[in-house]
């Protein structure tokens, strides 16, 4: 599909369009999810054998399955022989998938291995139960405890796919040596584009200062009251803080991925809650931290997105957010812990998301009120003529700036992160190849400039 | 008296029937203990919420578990445990922050404010072992409008710990609330209010 009406990202031009067009939509289902890596599972899902759990990949329903030897196998949750959904539960464990349908039988590995009535129903010349599992899901990657699926046999390996984003992803997920367990989930929806959830982790650090001021201010009052009250160090920043100053990076990957942080003087710390154990604990391990990662990364850290629509926080907020029409997402929302901290860290950790980043979280709620306001403003015909402004920071971006990897704009306060990320949606929308989109992704990073051929532009 | 089976229907959050476990007090305290949950909802609807705050005990627990479509077989575990996900796992200090982020009026999805119906039935009381406490089961039906056309709807089962504080507001005081909901994916937009 030709979006160039519509998208020209290298110029910040994006209209209203590619939000609200069930063409474009319908284009989306087929060229960005059906060939993109996109996020299934983590291994504390699926501890033992038989342990299953739903996802989707775009529309289409995915049953993820720990098998006996250990390994893990998707295939897509529909019986070949009317479209049913096999599997009905989100999670759990069994042997065997029963369609509810006509009672077609499948394993763990999505082999169909019962057909009722098969001898009188089907002539055994023609029929083959083994050609009538349902669709695998050909690629499949474990990431540090991870599972991405891709369907399209021609996309890049997923380390290539990442590329410089590992950076990022790692700062994430690879900080401690035991990785992560999840510790809680949210589940809900937002009657809007699910782009604007891609985009936003992406991209913006720039609406929090206003779309978060309620919850910013009361808890950083509830903050000075925990410090007064309990003696906690005044040398942490705090995320209010954070907030009112411009000083931070962000990030554009190849494919999409983008990420934004503000940047923390010297000596501070980026905590994943702001609450007293987990500070503890954090400046307890700061060292194993840094030498795994790097002192900057221990100490910067904040919003993610891995294109198409996997999102992370530095809270431990992971989440996929799946389209239900141009209109819709469903959020599947994770929080994740590190697996090796005492349980008053993890809990605290739980609370703290669930408190702010769920359906009843303080900061969530105001997201869903922008995304949904566009969505409605956008079905007016005027309302999706002129560009939006995409073009904050605009040619300010350089490669590897400040030692970090990826093309990278000087301030938290930037639009690198969405044309990047529109950028490669529309690459991905017209349809070319995966041949022709990573020629082109590999030209276009090589025309940044490097920052060491210009460092005027660090602030 | 014929033995009444435990109920499986309502996983997670079944409860044995009234005449096989528990007993409930006088009328006259069932009508104290209606009206306090009345009068919670009024205040809930008209956003007195500092007024709400002191219906609220200082050691109250403010829960509502996530629920799983799970099946049939591993259907006890549809309710996340104590320390397991949950919309809301709130100290009083926790709600009072909630309030504070609401009277901001900053706080965009609540600004302009919904308008919200508690309407709130099927009210059950039953004594405790602790002569001051009461458990009070209820199912509430909370409609919110809102902005122009902004419509939705939340159901669901409350599961409370009342107890009488002479000296309080209002006669009593909520000590625990679990709160279940009528939905395992939210289909709502935020839970930016109190249930």
């Amino acid at each position: 599909m030709d979006v160039s009406d519509w998208v020209d990202a290298r110029n910040g031009f994006i209209r209203g369009e590619i939000f609200t067009s069930e063409e474009v939509y319908q284009a989306e289902l087929k060229n960005v999810f059906a060939r993109s890596w996109v996020f299934l599972a983590h291994d504390s899902m699926l501890k033992k054998a038989g342990d299953f759990i739903q996802n989707y990949i775009g529309e289409d329903p995915v049953v993820v399955v720990r098998q006996a030897d250990g390994s893990v196998k998707a295939w897509l949750n529909q019986c070949r022989h009317r479209g049913m959904r096999i599997c009905r539960a989100d999670r759990g464990n069994t042997r065997y998938f029963m369609c509810s349908f006509h009672g077609w039988v499948y394993d763990r590995e999505g082999s169909l291995v019962q057909v009722p009535h098969e001898e009188e129903a089907y002539a055994p010349e023609t029929f083959d139960k083994a050609d009538y599992g349902p669709r695998q899901v050909p690629r499949l990657h474990n990431y540090k405890g991870f599972w991405f699926g891709n369907w399209d046999e021609t996309a890049p390996d997923f380390e290539d796919y990442i590329g410089d984003f590992k950076y990022i992803l790692d700062s994430h997920i690879d900080r401690h040596e035991g990785g992560l367990e999840v510790v809680g989930q949210h589940r809900w929806i937002i009657p809007a584009n699910w782009k604007y959830n891609a985009e936003q982790p992406s991209n913006d650090s720039y609406h929090a200062e206003t779309s978060h001021a309620s919850a910013l201010t009361v808890l950083e009052r509830s903050r000075k009251k925990r410090r007064e009250e309990k003696g906690e160090p005044d040398n942490r920043v705090s995320m209010a803080t954070r907030a009112a100053a411009a000083r931070g990076k962000q990030f554009s990957g190849g494919f999409g991925h983008g990420a934004g942080w503000h940047e923390m003087p010297e000596g501070a710390m980026r905590y994943q809650a702001e609450l007293p154990a987990t500070m503890e604990w954090e400046d307890s391990v700061r060292d194993k931290v840094e030498e795994r990662l790097d002192p900057y990364r221990n100490a910067n850290r904040s919003h993610a997105n891995l294109f198409p629509n996997f999102m992370m926080l530095a809270n431990g907020t992971m989440r996929v957010t799946h389209p239900r029409g141009p209109n819709e997402m469903e959020i599947w929302a994770w929080t994740f812990a590190p697996a090796e901290a005492p349980d008053e860290v993890k809990e605290e950790i739980r609370v703290n998301v669930l408190r702010t980043f769920s359906a009843a979280g303080m900061f969530e709620q105001d997201d869903a009120e922008n995304w949904l306001e566009e969505q409605r403003i956008f079905r007016g015909y005027m309302a999706r003529q002129d560009p939006l402004v995409y073009t904050m920071r605009i040619g300010d971006a350089r490669r590897g700036l400040g030692g970090v990897p990826g093309i990278i704009a000087p301030s938290v306060y930037a639009d690198e992160g969405a044309r990047g990320m529109y950028h490669h949606w529309a690459e991905l929308m017209s349809g070319d190849s995966w041949d022709d989109i990573a020629r082109r992704n590999a030209e276009r990073l090589a025309q940044v400039p490097h920052a060491e051929a210009d460092n005027s532009q660090e602030i | 008296m014929e033995e009444i089976p435990e109920s499986e229907t309502e996983a997670g959050v079944a409860t044995m029937p009234i005449t096989a476990r528990r007993t409930a007090p006088s009328v006259d305290v069932c009508r104290e203990l209606e009206q306090f949950l009345f009068e919670e909802a009024d205040l809930l609807d008209t956003w007195q919420f500092d007024a709400w705050l002191t219906m609220l005990a200082d050691d109250i627990h403010y829960w509502a578990p996530v629920r799983e479509n799970l099946f049939h077989r591993q259907r006890k575990n549809e309710m996340a445990a104590p320390g397991g996900s949950a919309h809301f796992d709130e100290t009083r200090e926790h709600l009072a922050e909630r309030v504070d982020r609401l009277k901001t009026h900053q706080a965009w999805a609540e600004e302009p404010a919904s308008r919200t119906r508690h309407l709130v039935t099927n009210i059950r009381v039953f004594e405790t072992d602790n002569p001051d406490e009461f458990e009070v089961e209820s199912s509430f039906y909370v409609f919110r409008t809102r902005s122009e056309r902004d419509f939705d709807s939340v159901v669901g089962k409350r599961f409370d710990v009342i107890r009488r504080v002479d000296d309080s507001a209002y006669g009593f005081q909520l000590a625990r609330r679990k709160i279940v909901f009528d939905m395992a994916m939210l289909l709502v937009k935020n839970l930016s209010l109190f249930y």
